[in-house]
């Protein structure tokens, strides 16, 4: 596979101060168990490929083009150098307008996040520049980057000897939480409740571990195909599953008090998984 | 609630020995952008896609294509849709609360997708008592479930009068930032450099707000139509100007609008083209400029 190129290249400026960056989605699929598409009837790999809508045959990739629709059925061709010359300055510059205390945007706005790093050797002081005083500061900043023919507000975060850039999402891609959450109490708890509660959380806390987002079911289609490789016949029969069943859920103030006791009770008797 | 619309979910959430029946809403939607046509630019046709068989060339029928696992050069394990289903554990609609972790402990680099939790009129209780409990103690919940026929490990959170599940990540879905960055040189800024981009900082200081944002890209790309329509090119934007090492303190110091700002070049050169004769009073101009900019910094930030 190709090492990863990076995914945009452009400038991070703050006021004077521009330095060359360069920046890769933080997220993969490289490691995910990929299947390809085959031919049932000849087991070959199954492939897309482009046919004209209206004499149908074949098109060579490199007459695929972008078409803007400018009529019924009329395309416009813009080519890619064409779409560069685009004239906002955010299509190839990071540039800082504000700061904000970290930790004042609400997750919920988060969209993706992308790994920042200085490209070329000019550019490691006035990058580190801006990193430490962000994180000495205990501020993110906000600008604008146009990604994926969007122009999009971005949140830098410093992250150990880079900057992590959350695309935001527009004002109007949150729902609003007052029509979910409107018909929620305030919640007058009852005070032994809250305290059994507490005692609850404290006792299940547990320091944040990257094991917590392990994929079982990754691990399981990874035996699957060991299994089925190993037979050459038949794939491995998959085991049968436990029913579903769902739970009684706990209803009443009485209930609550005596799960609630429980939980503590059956966790402090055992040791902790 | 009826502005709300359906839930994507319905089933309990369960911390200890405690169970309430909840619902989960996409707190997200994706607004509407530009889309292009792929069309043949021979033609000017739109193309559609085609599936075939990479040796014969022929079409394959939707239920001739099955999942296969490439083992080495052309040789596929075929998974039946069946097999890959029967990966995935039965579901019993049970977010299962395995551990709180503190808010300031939590890596957001995982988070996937956001949905509001909220409860059902049974389990309202149980449900304010969770919140509270987390609110007060800053935690979070990771809890584990089967989502949309996806086992997914999902993030609880206290949102305003309700709780936020975050759908995270797997670990091998994430890179490493200590790898991204590894080629990055240790350098740790100090004194008058790191003071002065903490003054900028502060003149820059606010507050974020997701209404203030809106997408100028279509507007842009409308304009570039337009000049391509019009059989014009728009000019190509020269690159911005790069800070030298030697010259990023200056840099720095001007932008904190401290010390009064040296000419841009390119007034610089047209001065000196007009001669000597006028560079008094082009310099009494320059300290000027200086002053006005350093103005409009400040009235900027503020």
């Amino acid at each position: 596979m190709a090492p990863p190129r990076p995914y945009w290249k452009g400038y991070l400026k703050l006021s004077l101060v521009t330095c060359p960056v360069s920046m890769m989605p933080a997220t993969s699929e490289a490691e995910k168990v990929r299947f390809h598409t085959l031919n049932r009837k000849t087991n070959n790999r199954v492939v897309s490929r482009y046919v004209d809508a209206e004499t149908g045959k074949e098109v060579d990739e490199e007459d695929e083009a972008k078409g803007y629709e400018r009529g019924e059925n009329d395309f416009l061709v813009i080519e890619e150098e064409e779409l560069e010359s685009v004239t906002l300055e955010s299509a190839r510059t990071i540039d800082i307008e504000k700061f904000v205390p970290r930790d004042t945007i609400e997750w919920v706005w988060l969209q993706k996040p992308h790994y920042l790093s200085p490209s070329d050797e000019v550019g490691h002081e006035a990058f580190s520049v801006i990193r430490d005083a962000m994180e000495a500061e205990k501020v993110v900043g906000i600008s604008r980057l146009v990604l994926g023919r969007r122009e999009r507000a971005v949140m830098l975060e410093p992250c150990g000897k880079g900057i992590v850039v959350w695309t935001l999402r527009y004002g109007d891609e949150v729902r609003k939480p007052e029509n979910y959450f409107g018909d929620i109490g305030d919640g007058d708890n009852d005070p032994k409740l809250m305290s059994l509660v507490t005692s609850l959380i404290e006792e299940r806390s547990k320091p944040w571990n990257p094991d917590m987002v392990q994929d079982p079911v990754q691990e399981k289609l990874k035996e699957i195909i060991e299994s089925k490789r190993k037979s050459a016949k038949k794939g491995a029969k998959p085991k049968g599953k436990g029913k579903g069943e769902e739970p009684a859920y706990t209803g009443n103030v009485i209930d609550l008090m005596s799960a609630l006791k429980n939980s503590l009770e059956k966790k402090s008797g055992g040791k902790s998984k | 609630m009826a502005v709300a619309g359906r839930a994507q979910w319905k089933g309990y959430i369960r911390f200890g020995e405690v169970t309430a029946p909840v619902a989960l809403y996409t707190a997200t939607s994706t607004s509407e952008r530009i889309s292009f046509h792929t069309v043949n630019r021979e033609t000017g046709n739109r193309v559609r896609r085609e599936f075939v068989d990479s040796a014969t060339g022929k079409p394959v029928e939707k239920e001739d294509q099955v999942k296969g696992y490439e083992l080495d050069n052309d040789r596929y394990v075929v998974l039946e849709p069946e097999e890959v289903a029967a990966a995935v554990p039965e579901s019993d609609k049970t977010l299962r609360v395995q551990a709180f972790i503190t808010c300031d402990d939590i890596d957001k680099i995982y988070f996937d997708r956001p949905y509001y939790l909220t409860p059902d009129k049974m389990g309202a209780e149980a449900y304010a008592l969770l919140r509270d409990g987390m609110h007060k103690k800053k935690v979070a919940a990771i809890a584990q479930t089967v989502l949309f026929r996806r086992m997914r490990t999902v993030l609880v959170r206290t949102h305003e009068k309700g709780l936020i599940a975050t759908t995270l990540n797997f670990d091998y879905e994430v890179r490493s930032a200590k790898e991204a960055f590894k080629e990055i040189p240790d350098i740790k800024i100090k004194g008058e450099m790191l003071d002065l981009a903490k003054h900028i900082i502060g003149i820059k200081k606010g507050t974020f707000s997701a209404d203030e944002f809106d997408d100028r890209y279509e507007a842009a790309l409308a304009e570039l139509v337009k000049a391509k329509m019009d059989g014009k090119t728009l000019p190509k934007r020269a690159p911005p100007k790069v800070s030298k090492p030697n010259e990023l303190l200056e840099a720095l110091r001007q932008s904190a609008g401290i010390k009064a700002a040296a000419e841009p070049k390119r007034r610089a050169s047209k001065a000196a083209a007009k001669g000597r004769s006028k560079a008094t009073r082009s310099a009494a101009a320059k300290a000027k400029t200086a002053a006005k900019s350093a103005a409009a910094q400040r009235r900027r930030a503020s």
